[in-house]
């Protein structure tokens, strides 16, 4: 009796009790949600297994069992067997490429149909890639900042990546971009960080924002930092705001005359600030301002990038856009737009306390597509209201955190990586997810992890947080996460 | 420990940072949408809620006696929604088999919901009782229907007079000021249903439906549409369908009244129409194949003539005119040598018959010369300073027995006829005229139009001795206790009651002794009338009589009007005499006469049939 008790005392030592309850509230906060997105008042048989909310729950049961069995596990294991996970987890993504295996849904190869039951290896391959990439990079004399170091990660993650691409399904593939936020982490450079950055906010600013604010908000920034930068030089970036404004409406001005109606002022303002650029070059190299040049030129680029990509967008054939769309995990559904005004009707429609559970109209009626996975979210936000979303994404902001801390207070590097590759992914999906629900994100074909109905993609991410949980509960013990080969 | 040593190193804080700004980006937006912008509350709504129209029944329509004039039958109009119609595997023909529509009109119907693919549209009008459950029997998801009513007639008589009902046009929906009616709804169109509308129609209803369950018990009633009033018509349905089969294969009019009350006991205008034929799927054709017969069976001519003369029957009203002025007396003799003579040798004709005469018997015999000096004598009355003065007060007489202007009926379209004024002979005599120019006048011809409907309310005054009762249609109606006041008021002529019954005297004798009308004559009914023969320069003349029975408290008037009928005594007598003995004593003891009046069928309109052959 004693020596059992120990033993089950031993397998949740250590274990970070807060996270664990962050966890299992959270799927049980899926499950809730997909019985309302998926709950018939008319079935006669409500606890059939035919019904979606039956089906994940006894997924999550499955999970709990996988759950505990990792942490039976000695936590080395995942260091010492991380690159032939890695390897099967490779395997597993051709295997789609076999015609009786693999299976087309929603357009994407992505999907193993082993017996009638329906399995995402790319779901499975993040945990071996994120293994992968922890064992990389906790080698001896390993450093993120040097190019061949940082070449062998980049190969980890490109690989899984093409696949994902030929498989036509980009959204898995681009998930693995949030590995960046890891990599800030663990040390890169900054002059590689900032301007990935800076091109990404660009790219989602300019879902949000019009081409002619953005240029506004561009000049103003840029501006700013510039007089900072030149220690109080305020009165010349006045000068350079003001004349800039002056002689772009000059510009406007004479090409509505010569060409009536033709005239756009974004355009004027666009050509006024490229050719200004070449006085503001000018200005720096006389009074020897060097660090002016360098946020003249990131300026440049900057503000060349949204019209150019717009301008070689347009020039191409529209079978080629549509692949670009495709390849950047833009739907090119045309019902999209409907959708997503629809998911906004039904989160926009709960109010504060929402419209009562099982009772949203927009989800219980099926106006809201993909209602049960992909737009789950609405679900909540529709029949909570702000409430459940603040709840929702308190639970998942804490759980984020809670595996960020998690990460810092690992005792080898391998650990700390994969806590962050971990959080890295969650955020990205939460993020992109509940942002395309409100209109935030381009609608790409990415599930809310542990909320969206899905079996396999329950029974991975449980397996994923549990390495995790498993490997800062051994550090707490003081046991060996890293095995000495 | 973390690769920094410092807890609060910035690459450290930084990524969570970056964590609590996305989630703050998230919540700021939830926020936006859920608390900030009123708009999704509204389109939820609007996404699954519908507010739906119920349409009571309209108001069913009995005669004076209870019989049905007008039942309203329940039917269904058929309706789809593109959207939620199954993508394939829709069975065609059996939704032609349903709807009684060709694959052609089916197809049509359908690409046209798809315009408008989220809202319902129209796909078939008049499905049965039967139809409709056959359809929900098949439970075809996009498909639902609407109970409307469809109106339907056990004795098929009244075409004209009971009108018919079509959908709303344009025009009429801008006019609706009070907003009650939609695209599509049924309206009124002639007759009754387009003058008793409002209490036909009665009152929508309103309800909230969940269009996503489609289940009807979750509809939550707003308003409960309140059932379109019943009307009692003053209309005898047999009377009505007596006269429509005595007036076939005629063209004219019939109208009778009910003299104590002013109600309408027939009103017929031949030929007629089955209205079953404006009823339902071929409305359109029937309505059409209707409109172009030469006959023309849609022109209602107990109401709407305008240039039709009344002939001899307004020889009466000359004579009261004369009683009431002074300057005709019941026993002032005149001559008449077939005619009556008068400058240069112009004489306006007359038949053969003992001279002098009296008043009665130159009523009786409808003698022109008689009448002709009466009507001299008014117009040449030394009170006043002119013929043209003089015509003025003769106009107000005449008026006064309702024509020359409308009577104010209840039904909606009715002609007022034609009077001519003192400006309009002016004009037309460029001001030199006197009572010779417009002798014709006095025996009722020249520029006098009358409606039958006219012609039957003097036949009432004349019976009433000096007034009559608006003319009206509906006796009462369901849920009030009185028709419009107008209906209960007495109106009287300009001439004194005392002076009518010596023309009803000339009226009894011409049918009872020695008159034009003596084939109206009925033993122990007292029938009195005047015929007319109006002369038509197009082709034969028009027959017409006005009578009333029994002399004393008489409780029918009659108009007959016969267009190229010959003599008043040749068609509209015998018609005007059948009906009365029908309606009076519910027997007809001449069938001789049956036989003669619905044998002559007159066989050829100058005015209509011309047209045909062309």
């Amino acid at each position: 009796m004693t020596a059992r008790r120990r033993n089950s005392a031993a397998l949740f030592e250590g274990l970070d009790i807060w996270a664990v309850m962050l966890y299992v509230a959270l799927t049980m906060v899926g499950l809730m949600a997909i019985f309302s997105a998926s709950w018939d008042s008319t079935s006669e048989a409500p606890l059939s297994f035919s019904h979606n909310y039956m089906k994940q729950a006894v997924w999550l049961g499955i999970s709990w069992v996988v759950a505990l069995f990792i942490l039976l596990l000695d936590s080395s294991v995942w260091h010492k067997g991380a690159y032939f996970f890695y390897g099967a987890g490779i395997l597993a993504l051709l295997l789609t490429f076999i015609p009786g295996l693999g299976t087309e849904v929603n357009g994407a190869r992505a999907w193993l149909d082993i017996g009638g039951f329906r399995l995402q290896p790319m779901e499975l391959a993040k945990i071996t890639i994120a293994l992968a990439t922890a064992r990389i990079m906790s080698e001896y004399n390993f450093s993120i900042n040097k190019v061949g170091d940082l070449f062998r990660v980049a190969a980890i993650l490109l690989v899984p990546m093409g696949i994902a691409v030929l498989q036509n399904d980009t959204g898995s593939g681009l998930v693995l971009c949030s590995f960046l936020f890891m990599f800030y982490r663990e040390g890169l450079n900054n002059w590689i960080c900032v301007p990935i950055l800076f091109v990404a906010a660009l790219f989602i600013l300019s879902f949000i924002f019009t081409p002619i604010t953005l240029l506004f908000s561009l000049i103003a920034i840029f501006t700013l930092s510039a007089a900072m930068m030149m220690r109080g030089r305020w009165r010349i970036c006045v000068t350079y705001v003001a004349s800039l404004l002056l002689v772009s409406i000059i510009v406007f001005l004479l090409w509505g005359l010569i060409s009536k109606g033709n005239a756009s002022y974004y355009i004027s303002l666009l050509a006024t600030t490229l050719a200004s650029v070449v006085v503001v070059v000018i200005y720096a190299i006389r009074e020897n301002l060097r660090p002016l040049i360098i946020v003249v030129a990131i300026f440049f680029a900057a503000v060349m990038i949204p019209p150019s990509s717009d301008l070689a967008f347009s020039r191409l054939k529209h079978h080629q856009q549509q692949r670009i769309q495709t390849f950047l995990g833009i739907e090119e559904d045309p019902d999209a737009d409907y959708n997503v005004n629809q998911a906004k009707i039904a989160i926009g429609s709960g109010g504060i306390f929402g419209k009562g559970y099982l009772q949203g109209s927009q989800v219980r009626y099926g106006l809201v597509p993909e209602r049960h996975t992909d737009f789950i979210f609405c679900a909540i936000g529709e029949e909570f209201g702000f409430m459940g979303a603040l709840v929702l994404l308190g639970l998942f902001g804490a759980f984020i955190l809670r595996l960020m801390k998690m990460g810092d207070r690992q005792q080898e590097s391998f650990g700390r990586v994969y806590c962050y590759a971990v959080a890295s992914m969650l955020l990205f999906h939460v993020w992109v997810n509940i942002g395309m629900t409100m209109g935030v994100m381009p609608v790409m074909g990415i599930p809310l992890p542990l909320i969206s109905y899905g079996g396999s993609s329950l029974l991975a991410y449980t397996i994923m947080i549990f390495i995790a949980f498993a490997l800062d509960a051994s550090t707490r013990k003081g046991l060996p996460t890293y095995s000495r080969l | 420990m973390n690769g920094y040593g410092d807890k609060f190193h910035w690459r450290v804080v930084a990524p969570r940072v970056v964590v609590l700004i996305i989630f703050g980006v998230l919540l700021l937006r939830a926020g936006y949408l859920q608390l900030f912008d009123n708009e999704y509350e509204g389109r939820a709504a609007d996404n699954y809620l519908r507010y739906v129209r119920t349409y009571p029944p309209r108001g069913e329509v009995f005669d004076r006696n209870g019989e049905y004039l007008i039942q309203s039958k329940e039917c269904y109009d058929l309706m789809a929604v593109w959207r939620d119609l199954p993508k394939e595997g829709l069975d065609t023909t059996l939704l032609c088999d349903i709807t009684g529509l060709s694959p052609k009109r089916i197809r049509r119907a359908l690409s046209e919901a798809r315009q408008n693919s989220r809202q319902g549209s129209l796909i078939a009008k008049y499905l049965t009782v039967e139809d409709k459950l056959r359809m929900d029997e098949l439970g075809i998801s996009g498909f639902y229907t609407v109970p409307r009513t469809v109106r339907n007639y056990p004795r098929k008589i009244g075409g004209n007079l009971l009108g018919s009902l079509g959908e709303i046009n344009e025009r009429q929906l801008k006019n609706d000021d009070e907003g009650y009616y939609a695209m599509g709804d049924y309206i009124g169109v002639d007759g009754l249903e387009l003058a008793y509308e409002k209490e036909l129609r009665g009152e929508k209803g309103l309800l909230l439906r969940n269009i996503r369950t489609r289940n009807e018990d979750s509809d939550e009633i707003l308003r409960e549409p309140v059932a379109g009033k019943r009307l009692i018509c003053t209309i005898d349905a047999r009377l009505q369908a007596y006269a429509e089969e005595l007036m076939e294969g005629k063209v004219g009019a019939v109208v009778a009244i009910e003299p104590a009350t002013g109600e309408i006991l027939a009103l017929v205008s031949s030929p007629t129409f089955d209205p079953d034929d404006m009823v339902g799927r071929d409305r359109g054709n029937n309505y059409v194949r209707l409109l172009r017969e030469p006959r023309e069976p849609l022109y209602n001519r107990a109401l709407y003539p305008k240039y039709t003369p009344p002939g001899s029957t307004f020889k009466l009203v000359n004579g009261l005119i004369g009683l009431q002025e002074g300057v005709l007396k019941p026993h002032y003799r005149y001559q008449c040598h077939k005619g009556y003579h008068y400058a240069n040798g112009k004489k306006l004709g007359c038949h053969e018959h003992a001279s002098p005469l009296n008043l009665d018997y130159a009523i009786a015999t409808s003698c022109n010369a008689y009448f002709c000096e009466v009507f001299r004598n008014i117009l040449e009355n030394k009170r006043y300073d002119s013929a043209k003065d003089a015509y003025e007060v003769w106009r107000e007489y005449v008026e006064s027995f309702g024509f020359g202007r409308r009577l104010d009926i209840d039904l909606a379209r009715e002609s007022g006829g034609y009077l001519p004024d003192r400006a309009f002979y002016d004009k037309l005599y460029r001001r030199s005229w006197n009572a010779l120019t417009v002798l014709s006048l006095s025996i009722g011809q020249g520029e006098l139009g009358v409606t039958p409907l006219q012609l039957a309310n003097l036949a009432a005054t004349i019976a009433n001795r000096g007034y009559y009762y608006i003319p009206h249609i509906v006796r009462s109606v369901e849920g009030q206790d009185s028709l419009d006041a107008r209906f209960y008021r007495k109106n009287y002529t300009k001439v004194d009651t005392k002076h009518f019954e010596t023309i009803v005297k000339g009226m009894w004798r011409a049918v009872n002794v020695d008159g034009t009308a003596q084939g109206a004559m009925l033993p122990g009914l007292d029938v009195c009338g005047k015929t007319g023969t109006v002369q038509n320069p197009k082709g034969d003349d028009h027959s017409t009589f006005i009578s009333f029975a029994p002399r004393n408290n008489p409780k029918i008037a009659i108009a007959v009007y016969v267009e190229h009928g010959g003599f008043g005594a040749s068609a509209a007598v015998p018609v005007a005499s059948l009906l009365e003995e029908f309606y009076l004593t519910d027997t007809i003891t001449r069938p001789w006469l049956v036989e003669y009046i619905k044998n002559k069928k007159i066989d050829y309109y100058n005015a209509y049939d011309r047209k045909k052959k062309k």
